[in-house]
C-alpha cells in the first residue's frame, strides 16, 4: 500500500479549516485539554478518517468541524466563512446549509416513520410538503429503503435505521458529510453496507469525514488522520 | 410563513403520535374550565326563567304616582306633568293616567249588588300607555284619539275582568260604568309588571271627565296620579331622580318614583358567592392542570433531549425548537378548552334539565373559556421550551 503526506491542491479552497483549535473541558485540577492546537483542513473530494485510542479527541474535533461546539481559542473556517465568533443562530444555519450527520446510535426521531425523519432535515428551509416529501423519498430510495418509507424506527433493523440515517444526512445535499463511529453498533455486514454507501457518497464537491475504530472502516478512507492525546499525530493520504 | 406552517404541522404530529400522553396533558385545563363553565352556567340556570322574564319585560319601566305630605285624600299630579316629563333627557316615552274611585262597574245593570262588594278599578288612560307598558291587545283596539275627541264611552278591559265577565273576543259587549254603559273595544293582555291592570277597566280622560268629574268632585278636571316611563336602559336611576325634579320644578316632594322591574332584577340575581366559591375552584383546577402540564412536558423534554438534539444538529434552530414545544403546549391549551367548555355545557344542560332550570349560559365565556385554558397552558409551556431550547446539541448526541 503506497502512502504519502496529503499535500494540498493549488487553487482549490478547503471546506473546512481548524487553525490551531483548542477545546479545553472543566477548570482548575479538573481541566482536560481534548484537543491541543489542532490544525486542519478539509479540501472538497476528500474521504478521510480520523483514528485513534479511545479519549485521544475525535468526537471533539468532529463537534467542532460540524460547528455543534464552539474552540476554547483557534479559529475554524467553513466554506471560507468563519464561524468563531458567529452567534447561535447563525452557526445553526451554517450547519444545516453544508453539514450532514450520521451518529453511532442513529437519533432517528422514534414517533416518526422512516420518511418523516429524512423529512425533518428538510424542514423550515421554505419547502413545499410535497417537494420535501418528494426529496425524501428519492433519498430513502438512494440508500435501498425505498419500500420502507412508513416504518417506524422500532420496526428497523440496526442497518436500516442506519441508512435512513444516512439518508437524512445527505438528503439536504450538504457539502460535508461528518460520521462518529457510523458502523459502531453495527453487525459486519450492516456495517459492510453502511461504509459501501459512505464511499458512494464521496464526490469531487464533498468530502466524507468518518471518525472510527475499526482498521478496515479507517482502511477504506483515502486520507487517514491519526489523533493521540488531544493532537493530530499523522495525516496521510493514499494515492487514489 | 412556510415555517409557522411547518411549525405547526411539527407540533400537531408530535402531539398525535403521543396520544395517551397527550390526552392526559388535555384533563387538566378541560376539567378546569369545564368547572367554571358549569359553575357560571348551573348559578345562571336556576334563575333562568327569572332572568329570562327580566329581559322580556325590559328594565327600564318607572312609575311616577302622586303623594301628599299633608295627607290629603287623592293627590294628583300637575296638568301639565307630560312635558314636564319629556324635559327628562333620559326618557323614553310616557302615558298617564288617573285611577278613578268609587265606581261600580257591572257587567249589566241588574248586577249591581254583587260587584258593589268587590270594587273594580276604573282608569282614565291616555292613548299611549300599551305602547310604554310594551303589551298588545289581545283583541280589539286601544282607546284612541277619536275616543278623545268625540268623547265616545269606549273601554278597554284587562284580560282578568274579560274572563271574569266571560267575554269572548271580538264579541259585542257593553259594560256598565255606575250604570253609564260603555262600549268595550278591546281587551288589553297581561300586564305582568302591573297586575292590577288585569282587572281594570279603562276610559279616555275626556269620557272620565264628563261622566264622572261630579262623582270625582274634588276639581272640575281629571288631572293625572300616576304616569308610566321608559327610560333609556341603564338609566333609570338617574332617570327616576331627574323625573321628580323636572315634574316637581322644585317644589314640594309631592310623588313617588318606582322602578317596576327592581324587585325582579334582584330576585334574578345569581347566587354569587356559591358562583364564586365553584369559579375558584376551577381556576384552581386550571392552575392545577397547568402545573401539570409543566411537569409532564419537563419530563419530555429530558426524554427527548435526544430528537432536540438531533434536529439542532439538523439545522432547526433554538427559537424553531422554543416555538415547537410551546404551540405543543397551545394546541394542549385550545383542545383542552374545547373540551373543556363541550363537556361544561353538556353538565349544565343536564343539571337544568334535572333540576327544572331553564338552560342559560353567558355565550363570552365559551372563549373566555378557552382563552384561559390556552394561556394556562402556554405560560405552563414556557419553562420547559425554554429548557429544550437550551440544551446543548453535542452533549445530548453523546457523540461515541
Ligand atoms: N463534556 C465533556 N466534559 C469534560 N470532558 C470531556 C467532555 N467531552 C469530552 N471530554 C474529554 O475530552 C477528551 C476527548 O474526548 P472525545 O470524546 O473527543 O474522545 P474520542 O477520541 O472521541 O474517544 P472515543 O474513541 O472513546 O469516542 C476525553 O478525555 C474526554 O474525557
Ligand atoms: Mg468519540
Amino acid at each position: 500500500m503506497l502512502a504519502e503526506p496529503h499535500s494540498e491542491q493549488v487553487g482549490v479552497e478547503p471546506l473546512l479549516e481548524l487553525d490551531t483549535v483548542s477545546r479545553v473541558y472543566g477548570t482548575g485540577d479538573a481541566t482536560v485539554y481534548a484537543l491541543r492546537d489542532v490544525s486542519l483542513r478539509i479540501m472538497p473530494g476528500d474521504f478521510v478518517s480520523i483514528v485513534g485510542p479511545s479519549g485521544s479527541g475525535k468526537s471533539t474535533m468532529l463537534g467542532l468541524l460540524g460547528c455543534l461546539d464552539i474552540p476554547t481559542s483557534g479559529t475554524i473556517i467553513v466554506g471560507g466563512k468563519t464561524v468563531t465568533g458567529l452567534d447561535d443562530a447563525e452557526r445553526t444555519e451554517v450547519r444545516g446549509r453544508t453539514i450532514g450527520f450520521v451518529f453511532q446510535q442513529f437519533h432517528l426521531i422514534p414517533h416518526l416513520d422512516a420518511v418523516g425523519n429524512v423529512e425533518t432535515a428538510l424542514l423550515y428551509r421554505g419547502l413545499s410538503r410535497a417537494e420535501r416529501r418528494l426529496r425524501a423519498m428519492n433519498a430513502l430510495e438512494s440508500v435501498g429503503l425505498g419500500l420502507r418509507q412508513d416504518h417506524r424506527p422500532v420496526q428497523l433493523s440496526g442497518g436500516e435505521q442506519q441508512r435512513v440515517a444516512l439518508a437524512r444526512a445527505l438528503v439536504t445535499e450538504p457539502k460535508i458529510l461528518l460520521a462518529d463511529e457510523p458502523t459502531g453498533a453495527l453487525d459486519s455486514q450492516n456495517a459492510e453496507k453502511v461504509m459501501e454507501l459512505l464511499t458512494n457518497l464521496q464526490s469531487p464537491e464533498r468530502a466524507v469525514v468518518i471518525v472510527t475504530h475499526a482498521a478496515d472502516v479507517a482502511d477504506a478512507a483515502y486520507r487517514k488522520v491519526s489523533m493521540r492525546d488531544g493532537r493530530i499525530v499523522s495525516d496521510v493520504t493514499r494515492v487514489r | 410563513m412556510k415555517t409557522a406552517r411547518d411549525l405547526l404541522r411539527v407540533a400537531v404530529t408530535g402531539l398525535y403520535a403521543r396520544k395517551v400522553r397527550t390526552l392526559l396533558l388535555l384533563l387538566g385545563p378541560m376539567i378546569g374550565v369545564a368547572a367554571i363553565i358549569a359553575a357560571v352556567g348551573l348559578t345562571d340556570s336556576a334563575k333562568g326563567d327569572l332572568k329570562a322574564k327580566v329581559n322580556q319585560l325590559g328594565t327600564n319601566l318607572i312609575e311616577v304616582a302622586a303623594s301628599s305630605s299633608f295627607g290629603s285624600k287623592d293627590p294628583t299630579l300637575p296638568e301639565d306633568v307630560i312635558p314636564r316629563a319629556e324635559n327628562v333627557l333620559t326618557l323614553k316615552s310616557v302615558a298617564q293616567i288617573r285611577e278613578l274611585s268609587n265606581i261600580v262597574v257591572t257587567p249589566y245593570n241588574e248586577a249591581t249588588d254583587k260587584y258593589e262588594a268587590v270594587p273594580i278599578p276604573v282608569l282614565a288612560s291616555d292613548t299611549r300607555l300599551p305602547s310604554v307598558l310594551e303589551v298588545k291587545l289581545i283583541s280589539g283596539r286601544w282607546l284612541n284619539g277619536f275616543d278623545d275627541s268625540t268623547v265616545t264611552r269606549s273601554a278597554v278591559i284587562g284580560i282578568g275582568l274579560a274572563r271574569q265577565f266571560s267575554y269572548l273576543p271580538g264579541e259585542v259587549r257593553t259594560i256598565e260604568l255606575d250604570g253609564i254603559r260603555y262600549g268595550v273595544v278591546g281587551v288589553l293582555s297581561e300586564v305582568e309588571l302591573e297586575p292590577s291592570f288585569d282587572n281594570a277597566v279603562f276610559i279616555s280622560f275626556p269620557s272620565a271627565k264628563a261622566d264622572f268629574v261630579t262623582t270625582a268632585k274634588e276639581s272640575d278636571k281629571v288631572l293625572p296620579n300616576k304616569l308610566y316611563v321608559r327610560s333609556v336602559v341603564g338609566a333609570e336611576k338617574i332617570t327616576a331622580e331627574a323625573l321628580r325634579v323636572a315634574i316637581n320644578l322644585g317644589g314640594q316632594d309631592e310623588l313617588t318614583t318606582d322602578i317596576k322591574s327592581e324587585a325582579l332584577q334582584l330576585a334574578a340575581q345569581s347566587d354569587q358567592q356559591i358562583k364564586l366559591i365553584v369559579v375558584s375552584m376551577g381556576i384552581l383546577a386550571s392552575i392545577v392542570g397547568g402545573v401539570g402540564i409543566a411537569n409532564v412536558m419537563s419530563i419530555s423534554v429530558i426524554q427527548r433531549s435526544a430528537e432536540i438534539g438531533i434536529r439542532r444538529a439538523l439545522g432547526h434552530t433554538r427559537s424553531i425548537i422554543a416555538s415547537q414545544f410551546l404551540l405543543e403546549a397551545l394546541f394542549i391549551g385550545l383542545l383542552g378548552g374545547i373540551c373543556g367548555v363541550v363537556l361544561g355545557i353538556l353538565s349544565i344542560f343536564v343539571g337544568a334539565t334535572i333540576a327544572g332550570w331553564v338552560f342559560v349560559l353567558a355565550p363570552w365565556l365559551i372563549p373566555a373559556g378557552i382563552a384561559l385554558a390556552m394561556v394556562i397552558s402556554v405560560i405552563a409551556g414556557l419553562y420547559p421550551s425554554v429548557r429544550a431550547a437550551r440544551l446543548e446539541p453535542l452533549e445530548t448526541l453523546r457523540l461515541g
